[in-house]
């Protein structure tokens, strides 16, 4: 821990400067709507706060050690999303919003759901008052930065957003591609002396500050205080400039794209074992979402991912499926950290109304267990268990992958069929449950301590039979039969008359 | 107005379709659509037969079209909108759908009579939160629920007992909303401790064992740990647990 005295010092030198800094357009702060009534907040934060952010607002709650990052700590007043100038206390409102909408990309759930409006100015007035320093009462912000509209994004804007983000070194943190792996990543440490990772760029729904290009723009503007992540309107005074970087850090945002199959398309030819070959980034692909391994001793609480992505191809001889993700650290298990890794899990024989328990199978039901890893490789488990695996002969399956600029790509593939029974057969159409698991080496992730997924499918698609379109076609037809039948009938009718 | 009965007769037909598929959440299988759609036209064609007048009214646009009396762009609009529309009905029913097969499972099993704790065998038949028995320290032991609470359970079930915690979204089933009227205040707190003690492992076959994400808590909590967090969550959804002398008789 940095002496808090330092810190304190540090705190007051960087308001006074950014007092008279920057030459941003500000406006008045907009006045609070609710007054205090301090017995209510009391009871509110008790109720609802102190699990994370403690008795005292140090942000030590009995949960406070279990998830990343740390609840913030409200005795020094440093706040992250404002929109005040680097250095400055938030506004009421910035601290609402917080509460309202909560964090993403941490456990700061959004209080909307579950407090009314009144009550959640009641938490903004309270979290004020364990401001030790007395700053709420004597700095209190009246002016904040006024945002004007956001600009059109165009291409341009875009491309002169990537020169700034590389003129202007954002990319020592964040990574060449914006993955938050920079040759800086992972040293930084936040004022409590806390290890802290920039964000991944293209993951947006974990920026802390929201992900609109507003909320991008005002990060840049007013930095997090508390964190590496300084102001930039020092270093890019023009507003403009501002908006092209952000319109440059929304275009890198790739939303989640969520689903329950993982679809393989049919090839006529061999399948790819170059994972960024066009017939790979052509291939459907679908998040699956992580959660730490809290189920099995060991807990882990604080996992390093939480999405994995994958996509899948099959011939007439083999199916391979390739996972990627996002790692800020290639760790090879080098020194004493061990090495990264993924694995995929699936059942050894399909059931029709069972499946092996989701975390490495049960006693009865088996899982065939494929784990490569970034130091020795492909490896192969049967596993009845967390407690009872046993290695196994990879035999005909392979494993090929690799990491560049902040993300790996591990391509995984095996004959459709082996005709032994010790491992399940592929067939176009039949339905197979895959489940995932990942492991950071440099979070000193290894056995259970890991992130993991639930069931899903992996699905050989069939290749679509022309006669599928001929049902279709025949109703057309005969529906079109039907009309001219019948306007002869009507008009023969007419004739007549 | 006579003159118009196709067309009410049509945007009617079309505002029910758009009601049932819009309206009713959370949405209605296809099957049940079908039939429900069926009786509506049904109800709509005995309505408009029913008076010979009304009849000839409703089918004189169509046969404008057919006798080809109704503007040219009607006309082909019509005639060929019918072939394309039997079509793209056909080619939905028919169009090969690769969604996940579907997994009956249920969601409140029959509890068991009797369950294992630590090696003993506990009966789940007429059992109380023994910490309620002593109304004087009830507080105590909710706070101390609490804290359990957020050490251990939190994650997925959420800060605020909603099933909405940061680990949530990874997991299927989506884990239990304390606060819905659906869950523990259905429930009796002899079946939320089975639920807790045994986790998804100790689960009846029916209700997919091998999917829930529900760690078996007896290997991490004391068996009064276990009953304190049932307090606090309980307390914290502000809901009371069904009680035994309410349960029907059987």
């Amino acid at each position: 821990m940095i002496p808090r005295i330092f810190l304190i010092a540090a705190l007051l030198a960087s308001s006074a400067f950014a007092g008279d800094a920057p030459k941003m357009k500000m406006e008045s702060v907009r006045a609070t709507p609710v007054a205090a009534d301090p017995a209510a907040g009391k009871k509110l934060y008790q109720r609802w706060c102190t699990q994370c952010h403690g008795d005292e607002g140090k942000g030590d709650g009995p949960a406070a050690e279990f998830v990343y990052p740390r609840p913030r700590d409200f005795t020094l007043a440093l706040y992250k999303v404002r929109s005040t100038p680097s250095g400055q206390l938030p506004t009421d409102h910035d601290l609402f919003k917080v509460i309202s909408e909560g964090l993403p990309g941490t456990s700061m759930p959004a209080w909307n759901k579950y407090l009314s409006e009144n009550e959640r100015w009641q938490l903004v007035h309270y979290v004020k008052t364990f401001d030790t320093l007395g700053l709420f009462k004597d700095e209190a912000p009246t002016q904040r930065i006024a945002m004007d509209s956001p600009p059109q994004i165009t291409p341009v804007l875009i491309a002169r957003g990537k020169e700034l983000y590389q003129s202007k070194k954002c990319w020592e943190c964040h990574g060449k591609e914006g993955r938050g792996d920079g040759n800086k990543a992972d040293t930084q440490k936040d004022d409590w002396g806390f290890p802290i990772r920039p964000v991944n760029f293209t993951k947006s729904w974990r920026f802390r500050g929201g992900d609109r290009i507003e909320d991008i723009f005002r990060t840049f503007t007013t930095g997090f205080n508390g964190t590496p992540m300084p102001s930039f309107v020092d270093a890019i005074p023009a507003a403009e400039d501002r908006w092209a970087l952000a319109a440059f850090i929304k275009s890198l945002a790739r939303p989640q794209k969520t689903g329950q199959v993982l679809r393989a398309i049919h090839r006529d030819g061999d399948i790819p074992a170059d994972p960024y070959a066009k017939a790979w980034e052509d291939a459907e692909f679908v998040d699956f979402p992580l959660a730490g391994q809290i189920i099995l001793d060991p807990r882990w609480f604080k996992p390093a991912h939480d999405v994995i992505t994958a996509r899948a191809l099959y011939n007439d001889k083999e199916i391979a499926v390739l996972v990627e993700w996002d790692d800020g650290t290639y760790s090879r298990g080098d020194g004493n950290k061990p090495a990264d890794q993924v694995a995929l899990q699936l059942p050894v024989t399909i059931s029709a109304d069972e499946k092996p328990y989701f975390l490495l199978g049960d006693k009865k039901h088996a899982v065939d267990y494929w784990r490569w890893n970034a130091k020795d490789g492909l490896a192969r488990f049967a596993a009845e268990g967390a407690t009872r695996m046993s290695p196994r002969e990879t035999g005909a399956l392979a494993a090929q992958g690799g990491y560049k600029d902040g993300q790996y790509r591990v391509i995984l593939r095996r004959p459709l069929k082996s005709g032994k029974e010790d491992e399940v057969p592929f067939e176009p159409g039949k339905f197979v449950p895959i489940a995932f698991h990942l492991w950071d080496g440099d979070q000193g992730e290894e056995g259970l301590k890991m992130s993991i997924s639930t069931w899903y499918y992996l699905l050989p698609q069939p290749k679509t039979p022309f006669t599928i379109y001929l049902w279709p076609l025949g109703l057309g037809f005969l529906a079109l039969g039907g009309e001219f039948w019948l306007i002869r009938r009507v008009r023969r009718k007419e004739k007549p008359a | 107005m006579q003159r118009w009965t196709f067309h009410i007769a049509l945007c009617l037909w079309l505002a029910i379709l758009a009601g049932f598929k819009l309206l009713i959440r959370p949405p209605m299988p296809a099957s049940v659509l079908t039939i429900y759609m069926v009786l509506v036209t049904l109800g709509i064609m005995i309505f408009v037969a029913a008076n010979e007048a009304r009849f000839q009214a409703f089918l004189a646009p169509l046969k404008a079209v057919f006798e080809g009396r109704a503007p040219k762009l009607v006309q082909a609009l019509v005639l060929a909108g019918i072939p394309l529309l039997a079509a793209w009905g056909t080619w939905l029913r028919t169009a090969p759908s690769y969604d996940a097969p579907f997994e009956a499972r249920v969601v409140h099993p029959q509890p068991p009579l009797a369950m294992q704790l630590s090696g003993k065998k506990l009966n789940l038949a007429g059992l109380q939160n023994p910490l309620r028995a002593n109304a004087a320290d009830l507080d105590k032991h909710t706070v101390e629920g609490k804290r359990i609470y957020y050490q251990n359970c939190f994650y997925c079930h959420g800060d605020a007992l909603a099933g909405d915690g940061h680990f949530a979204n990874a997991f299927t089933p989506i884990p239990a909303n304390f606060r819905d009227v659906g869950t523990i205040s259905m429930l009796q707190e002899s079946f939320v401790f089975w639920r807790v003690a045994t986790g998804g492992p100790g689960l009846p076959k029916g209700a997919a064992p091998w999917l829930s994400a529900m760690p078996v808590w007896q290997n991490f909590l004391s068996e009064d740990e276990i009953w304190k967090a049932i307090l606090y969550i309980y307390a914290g959804s502000g809901s009371t647990p069904r009680t035994w002398e309410e349960a029907p008789k059987k």
